[in-house]
């Protein structure tokens, strides 16, 4: 068993070895999209015109009779089809592999009073947590976004922000900007201070102040060292002061207009460059946003608040507050005269995006409000307008061809184009069943691969169609990611991890009650799975 | 059902934004119990832009003031709870001991049902407060019940600024166990009264380095490499106190923690405004008269921890009578609303008289907090802040009719039972046509 199990291990050890060699990126072909309608944005609509992109950017636009067509051009035939500019989503937090979450270290406090900081992670990057998911991408594509702004969600300062085109899977290939912005949320932190959102609001103050003094105790150091004792090397704060100091953007999300009127009362206070995000309650307080005239990064996530006086008033209300009060924001905030961007943030499915949008038009949100909310507001909002955000030569060719009219309940986007990069748009994948069988539990597993078996004991959790859980082995915890069980139809991803690398493997096969049998695959080869339910009861 | 009749009546005032600059009225024939000057048997309220501007009988009317009719009526100052907890997003930050540096006036929330429901029990002003987990809490802040208006517009600029202490249990985390995590400093009675003495001393250590640097900075030679201290939002808060910018309140039970909580505001120079719950002050009323430290307390609720078992029901009024300030508070938002039948108690257990009895609730916690000339009795010139009850406010068959706001009124019982029926014949009427 042992000599197996070694011989088991090394094969794996070589799998993760196994290079898989990646391809240069090539200089797409040139396009020309004739004999649509384009609707530029900034410009008026062109009722049949022509776009030609070259080297992914609009290389020219206009109607039919005044833009030639290149040679080397491939012919896109989109009679029939109206052309947008690629919708951006100004606040999203997709493709985020979480670093791995400490677990709450009890609060030891001798005797100082030096309290357990957390959610200061103000030098987080989100660019080195992102994992590209095809599925994703496509879904999202599907609905017409090709740029979004994906920021760390966890903490009071949650890391900086990078901006993405959807255009494959490679991370480097898709930043456009990077970072973008400082992101801080009024959250609280568990088992560690602040536990309160009032002790939110002192560790922001405190830390703005900190700032302040760290660069002028560095300054002074700088001009002239001898006699001064240097000030400890804080990366926390050294990641705060180009948003502190140099006045980079910092985006505040605002869950309630009371947290809408701290974000202000900060931004006033510290003299900061920023913008709203979420700001669901934000035409509560039309009046002061008028006043400020801040950018607004306004949630397509209707949810009224917890805090929400129209909540905690009967099922009623509640009920009209959630379809009624809380989608008309936008259209209250257009008459209010109140420039904004729309975002994702806090959807996580693309078809409930399209449908927020559509309720918003619904509430009286015009539809080229709406467009210009998603397309040149967040581009302008995020400095990128210069290359995105509109039809115009010299932008970044994301382009998107749509059946009908766009946000409409029967267009369907036809094409997209990212970076100048083709993507035929396909029908969703077929909804899952949802499944009468529940493999919830603890079972016994045996691998058997090329080089020997292994035993791991498995524990699955499951909701609905949603598969979740752990393998153990000798190996150690390996995490079952995206797990799906449809009808008898099993399908999940092991996030396995040996030696402090992590390899991703696929299994797929059938589940019955008692058994699960399949195949998982991965780099360099496959192994055969067996599993069985081990009886309740029985260690 | 009835969350939503309550929401027809919220929605007419509306969440409108914008401060209130004080009402119009006039209160006509009721029963007024000043508290301060004594009771007019038949008598008028006029309120002109928020202000108390006239009392007396037979008060004209000017043009286009509204008229409340109050006969038989009783019309007292607007109820004042000097300790809660409503009208906010958060009660305690435990994360450490010592919090002087987070400040309630942060996490407002004026959506707070509780607001509306206090109305009801006619009160008109709170003192809400940093929770008791620690030794030292944080900033309190005083607000006006505005139903409907901003956070901002409930703020009362005049109040007392006042920082929360904290004694005994609840300070140690005595009835928090946990047999996992380790636990925080302070865990003993001592430990409490250390850490406090600990961090004041701190905070002059913070000030007398403050006072070096500016007074090196306005030298006529400024040394070379004058940088000034680094400022802490902590130590700046307990500066605020050290200097008399701030008073505390202390939460605190048992005698000899709260004896020895005067002896370390002597000892380090802050004031202390009032003592919370303090069962055991009828054990101490001398020296707390003495130190003119007021009490604000429940009346008769004790026992319910074991550093409130010697509580008795008579520690208000035995209090009131050696002449400490003493005010009966709801801790909450439930007793609230019936703060009225607390301190009609205080006259059955030791006797206190009606006028007295009443001043608990209204010009005594209006001392404490220090809005005193403002609100706390019906006098020419204070706020128009006003209560309407049907029997007299110590009957145990009261009930409030109408509170009053600088004029504005803020709940109105019959004109809330009248919506409540509408809107119940419109939902019987829409039952019946099928549509829900």
């Amino acid at each position: 068993m042992k000599i197996q199990k070694n011989l088991f291990f090394v094969f794996l050890i070589a799998a993760l070895l196994v290079q898989v060699p990646t391809s240069k990126a090539d200089v797409g072909p040139t396009y020309a999209i004739i004999n649509c309608k384009i609707v530029p944005v900034t410009s008026p609509a062109i009722e049949k015109g022509v776009i030609i992109i070259r080297n992914g950017l609009i290389e020219s636009l206009g109607p039919k009779e005044k833009v030639a067509i290149p040679e080397d051009a491939e012919i896109i035939e989109a009679e029939g089809l109206i052309a947008y500019p690629g919708l951006i989503s100004a606040h999203t937090s997709l493709f985020l592999e979480p670093p791995k979450e400490e677990p709450p270290t009890p609060m030891i406090v001798p005797t100082e009073t030096q309290e357990v900081k957390k959610g200061m992670n103000s030098d987080l990057f989100a660019f080195k947590l992102l994992k590209p998911k095809k599925s994703t991408i496509e879904s999202y594509q599907r609905i017409g976004v090709t740029t979004v702004l994906v920021a760390p969600e966890r903490g009071i300062f949650a890391g900086q922000s990078v901006l993405l085109n959807l255009n494959g899977e490679k991370a480097e290939a898709m930043i456009i900007k990077n970072p973008v912005a400082l992101h801080i949320n009024f959250a609280t932190e568990r088992q560690a201070y602040p536990s309160s959102l009032m002790g939110t609001m002192a560790l922001l103050k405190q830390s703005f102040l900190d700032a302040d003094y760290y660069s002028l105790c560095q300054a002074q150091f700088a001009k002239a060292p001898n006699g001064i004792k240097r000030l400890e090397y804080d990366p926390f704060l050294e990641a705060l002061l180009p948003y502190a100091k140099e006045k980079k953007p910092i985006i505040f999300t605002c869950n309630n207009l009371e947290d809408i009127k701290r974000a202000l009362r900060l931004i006033d206070k510290f003299k900061l460059n920023a913008l709203l995000s979420g700001a669901n309650e934000a035409w509560r307080v039309a009046d002061i946003l008028k006043k400020t005239k801040i950018p607004l990064l306004v949630t397509l996530n209707f949810k009224p608040p917890f805090t929400s006086i129209y909540i905690n008033q009967g099922e009623e209300l509640k009920e009209k507050a959630e379809k009624e009060i809380y989608p008309a924001n936008t259209s209250n905030l257009y008459k209010e005269g109140i420039k904004f961007a729309l975002t994702s943030y806090g959807l996580t499915e693309a078809s409930s995006i399209l449908k927020n949008i559509q309720s918003a038009v619904k509430a009286g949100l015009p539809k080229e409000e709406a467009i210009k909310a998603l397309t040149i507001n967040p581009a302008q909002f995020l400095g990128v307008n210069q290359i995105l955000g509109s039809l115009e030569p010299g932008k970044i060719a994301n382009v998107i061809l749509t059946s009908g009219e766009v946000f409409e309940e029967k267009t369907q986007v036809e094409k997209v184009f990212v970076d100048g990069i083709l993507f035929k748009i396909e029908k969703p994948p077929k909804e899952a069943k949802p499944s009468a069988l529940n493999i919830a539990g603890s079972w016994k597993a045996t691998i058997s691969g090329p080089m020997g078996e292994m035993e791991m004991t498995v524990e699955i959790e499951q909701e609905g169609n949603e598969i979740r859980g752990f393998i153990s082995s000798s190996f150690g915890k390996w995490e079952i990611r995206d797990g799906v069980l449809s009808g008898n139809d099993l399908s999940f991803t092991l996030a396995a991890t040996i030696m402090g690398e992590t390899m991703e493997m696929n299994f797929s096969g059938k589940a019955e009650k008692d058994t699960i049998e399949g195949t998982i695959a991965f780099a360099g080869g496959k192994a055969e799975l067996r599993a069985t339910r081990v009886p309740k009861g029985t260690n | 059902m009835i969350g939503s009749l309550i929401f027809i009546f919220i929605i007419s005032l509306g969440v409108l934004p914008g401060f209130s600059k004080g009402a119009d009225l006039l209160i006509k024939n009721g029963i007024i119990l000043t508290v301060t000057k004594g009771t007019l048997p038949k008598g008028d309220i006029l309120i002109l832009g928020g202000i108390i501007k006239q009392i007396g009988e037979n008060i004209q009317a000017p043009q286009g003031v509204k008229v409340i009719d109050a006969s038989g009526k009783y019309v007292v100052p607007g109820i004042i709870d000097s300790h809660t907890h409503i009208a906010l997003t958060g009660t305690n930050e435990s994360g450490a001991a010592i919090t002087s540096e987070v400040d309630m006036r942060e996490v407002l929330n004026a959506e707070d049902p509780s607001i509306y429901n206090a109305l009801t029990g006619g009160a008109t002003m709170v003192h809400t407060m940093h929770g008791s987990a620690n030794p030292i809490g944080g900033q309190n802040i005083t607000l006006k019940l505005k139903w409907g208006k901003t956070s901002e517009d409930m703020i009362v600029p005049e109040a007392l600024r006042t920082l929360k202490f904290a004694l005994g249990e609840n300070a140690k985390q005595a009835n928090m166990p946990s047999l996992t995590a380790a636990r925080r400093y302070p865990m003993s009675r001592m430990g409490v009264n250390a850490i406090i003495r600990r961090e004041l001393l701190k905070a002059k250590n913070y000030m007398q380095q403050w006072d070096r640097y500016l007074e090196a900075k306005k030298s006529k030679k400024p040394p070379k490499n004058l940088i000034p201290p680094r400022k802490d939002l902590r130590m700046e808060a307990l500066a605020e106190l050290l200097r008399g910018k701030m008073v505390a309140r202390c939460h605190g039970y048992r005698a000899d923690e709260i004896l020895e909580f005067v002896k370390l505001s002597k000892e380090l120079g802050f004031k202390i405004a009032c003592f919370e719950h303090a069962s055991e002050a009828f054990k101490i009323a001398k020296e707390l008269a003495a130190e003119g430290i007021g009490i604000s307390v429940f009346l008769d609720s004790w026992a319910y921890k074991v550093e409130a078992s010697e509580g008795i029901a008579y520690n208000a009024a035995y209090c009131a009578q050696k002449g400490i300030l003493v005010s009966i508070n709801s801790d909450g938002g439930e007793r609230m609303r019936h703060l009225f039948n607390d301190a009609a108690k205080a006259m059955k257990y030791g006797g206190l008289s009606e006028e007295e009895a009443l001043k608990l609730i209204t010009i005594n916690p209006a001392i404490q907090l220090g809005v005193d000339k403002i609100v706390g009795s019906l006098e020419v010139g204070k706020h128009g802040d006003v209560a309407i009850f049907n029997e007299h406010p110590l009957s145990a068959y009261t009930r409030c009719e109408m509170t009053i706001i600088e004029g504005e009124t803020y709940f109105d019982r019959a004109q809330y039972l009248k919506e409540r029926e509408e809107m119940e014949k419109r939902l019987k009427d829409q039952k019946k046509k099928g549509e829900i």
